[in-house]
């Protein structure tokens, strides 16, 4: 059994057909990676997977399980984590909060406990407050631990962002151009990190990410969406040699025969 | 890095000073002995003040901590503030049972309220929390066999003998130790797993769902702790009053909190504390000037949204040496 599985993911905006009975089939402990050409429908599949544009059509199975038709927040809690191409950091809190944020499925307080102040709301949020430092660690973004968030460079607020996912214990993680506007050093790291949430948490990632040699690095598998279908999967090589991956790219190659 | 020290232990000295415990606790001691160093009607005012430090404190949380544009406290007050009221004049209940009637009537209501509510969002949900207002008002003016119409109602007499104080002391540190409590609440519910949500759903829903974070859950909490502020500090009004009259609850009800808790720095509980005690102050020195009054409001309204978005709460962060709050929203996408 896959660890997450989509099938035939039908979705349409007006009259444009977004995707088009996507199948997708992931491992557990696989990295997989998400590329196609701009307006393929990569960042709507990730959408329809955890539930903010549900699917017209098909269904998506975690560990066998049906989660489509379910609320985002629901999905979220059966263990899919997010994180986003534009920063969304949440403003007005540090960083630590942010992370602590992320563990709101795991806490129990509620506004009547809160507001008395019960030992056990303090203690949890003592707790709180050391996994989300245990959380940065991991991340390597401690020593910005009680920074405003809005002050970080575009890099550390999306390690951060990572950080606020992974501290929410997903079983599988999708990250949305995790790359973008990295330098290459940058890009190296997160190479190791994402290498590290698989082999060390043992989450499974889908990536969708336009830095080639991340995607072609890291990823165990690939898969190509061109307008709102799937058009070729496999390894990097195989993605590589894919004729009509090239077409989806680059344009139908002229014959120089004849 | 031993410069990082000086500067850390030369912060925490300071927030040792001039920091909000400190200005908190000069606060609560300059009210507690107001009333016994002033004459009655500077008590008043400061007992007004300590009723608007309430909703200011209630209002913060559903527009300043969840960031929902609601213009329903003003009616959930005077719900409030008529419960209270009639429970006590048709119902001949005592205060102390009629109070905590009319704060948990107006809960009730504002979660109704929040049934609708949360299908809208921003400029939808502004109109239709305002049509909940007037026609909140309208209730109050024309349902006369229960509200007693435009004219109201005088309150009976309430005694705080039991606590060997008149009427006016008593309640005067009735709303106090109420403020203090209430004040206390708002921080740690601020402060935990739920005043993180509130948060979160502010500054991006999508993010949040992402967080297993239930939108409706959340706002709905927002919109019940709101309104039971409201409502507790209705009953306290009416109380300070002595009468019910629907005119108290009308749209500058509304402008006047709404002021309080913008130039106090939205999503600051002390904040809303200092926009209280200084609109109070404002309108009492403009007393006898009631046109100006609400010109005045207006343009400091305006005024604080144009040039200083994050209001007073802003100013203290900036200016005052270790004064720190989280959840402040510091005046929208300046950096």
């Amino acid at each position: 059994m896959s660890r997450l599985e989509t099938r035939g993911l039908c979705l349409s905006f007006g009259g444009i057909r977004a995707l088009d009975g996507v199948d997708l089939s992931v491992e557990a402990g696989e990295i997989r990676g998400i590329i196609g050409p701009n307006g393929a429908g990569k960042t709507t599949l990730l959408n329809a997977i955890c539930g903010l544009t549900p699917p017209s059509e098909g269904v998506v199975l975690l560990d066998g399980e049906p989660v489509s038709g379910l609320k985002p927040s629901a999905i979220a809690a059966r263990g899919i984590g997010r994180t986003f191409q534009t920063s969304m950091l949440f403003g007005g809190m540090t960083v630590l909060e942010n992370v602590m944020t992320g563990l709101h499925q795991h806490m129990s307080a509620n506004v009547f406990t809160a507001a008395l102040g019960l030992p056990s709301v303090r203690r949890e949020d003592t707790d709180a407050r050391e996994k989300a430092l245990a959380a940065l660690d991991f991340v390597n973004m401690r020593q910005f631990a009680e920074r405003d968030g809005a002050a970080l460079s575009f890099g550390q607020q999306r390690l951060v962002e990572i950080a606020r996912a992974l501290i929410s214990e997903p079983t599988v993680l999708l990250l949305d151009e995790p790359a973008v506007g990295l330098s290459p050093p940058r890009v190296q790291e997160l190479d190791l990190l994402l290498r590290r949430i698989r082999d060390e948490r043992g989450i499974t990632i889908v990536m969708i990410e336009h830095v080639i040699r991340l995607v072609m690095g890291v990823c165990d598998r690939i898969t190509v969406l061109n307008s709102g279908a799937k058009i070729a999967e496999g390894t990097g090589d195989e993605i590589i040699e894919n004729r009509e991956v090239q077409e989806a790219y680059l344009g139908k190659a002229i014959d120089a025969a004849d | 890095m031993s410069t990082d020290m000086d500067n850390a232990s030369r912060r925490s000295l300071a927030a040792l000073l001039v920091g909000r415990r400190t200005v908190f606790l000069l606060g609560t001691l300059a009210f507690a002995v107001w009333p016994l160093a002033f004459n009655p009607y500077l008590a008043y005012a400061a007992n007004l003040a300590l009723i608007y430090i309430l909703l200011a404190v209630g209002l913060n949380f559903i527009i300043g901590f969840a960031g929902q544009l609601v213009f329903a406290n003003g009616a959930l007050m005077g719900i409030g503030a008529y419960c209270t009221g009639l429970l006590m004049y048709d119902g001949g209940w005592p205060f102390w049972l009629a109070l905590p009637a009319g704060a948990v009537l107006s809960c009730i209501i504002g979660l109704l309220v929040a049934l609708p509510a949360l299908r809208l969002q921003g400029l939808y949900l502004a109109l239709g929390t305002v049509a909940f207002a007037q026609f909140a008002l309208w209730v109050f003016i024309h349902w006369e066999g229960l509200t007693y119409g435009n004219a109201g109602f005088v309150l009976p007499p309430i005694s705080f003998e039991a606590i060997g104080l008149g009427k006016d002391l008593g309640l005067y540190y009735l709303s106090l130790a109420l403020v203090l409590v209430f004040v206390l609440i708002a921080y740690r519910i601020s402060r935990s797993r739920v005043g993180r949500a509130f948060i979160a759903v502010r500054e991006s829903e999508v993010a949040a769902e992402a967080l297993a974070i239930d939108l409706t859950v959340y706002k709905t909490i927002a919109y019940g702790v709101s309104a039971l502020y409201a409502g507790l500090a209705g009953g306290l009004f009416t109380a300070l009053l002595g009468v019910v009259v629907p005119e108290s609850f009308n749209l500058f009800q509304i402008v006047l909190q709404f002021a309080m808790v913008i130039i106090g720095g939205l999503g600051s509980i002390a904040g809303a504390i200092i926009g209280a005690v200084a609109l109070i102050s404002l309108q009492e020195l403009l007393r006898g000037f009631q046109e100006v009054q609400e010109i005045a409001f207006g343009a400091l309204l305006l005024a604080t949204l144009l040039f200083f978005p994050g209001g007073i709460a802003a100013a203290l962060k900036r200016w005052v040496p270790g004064w720190t709050e989280t959840h402040h929203q510091d005046g929208g996408g300046r950096s």
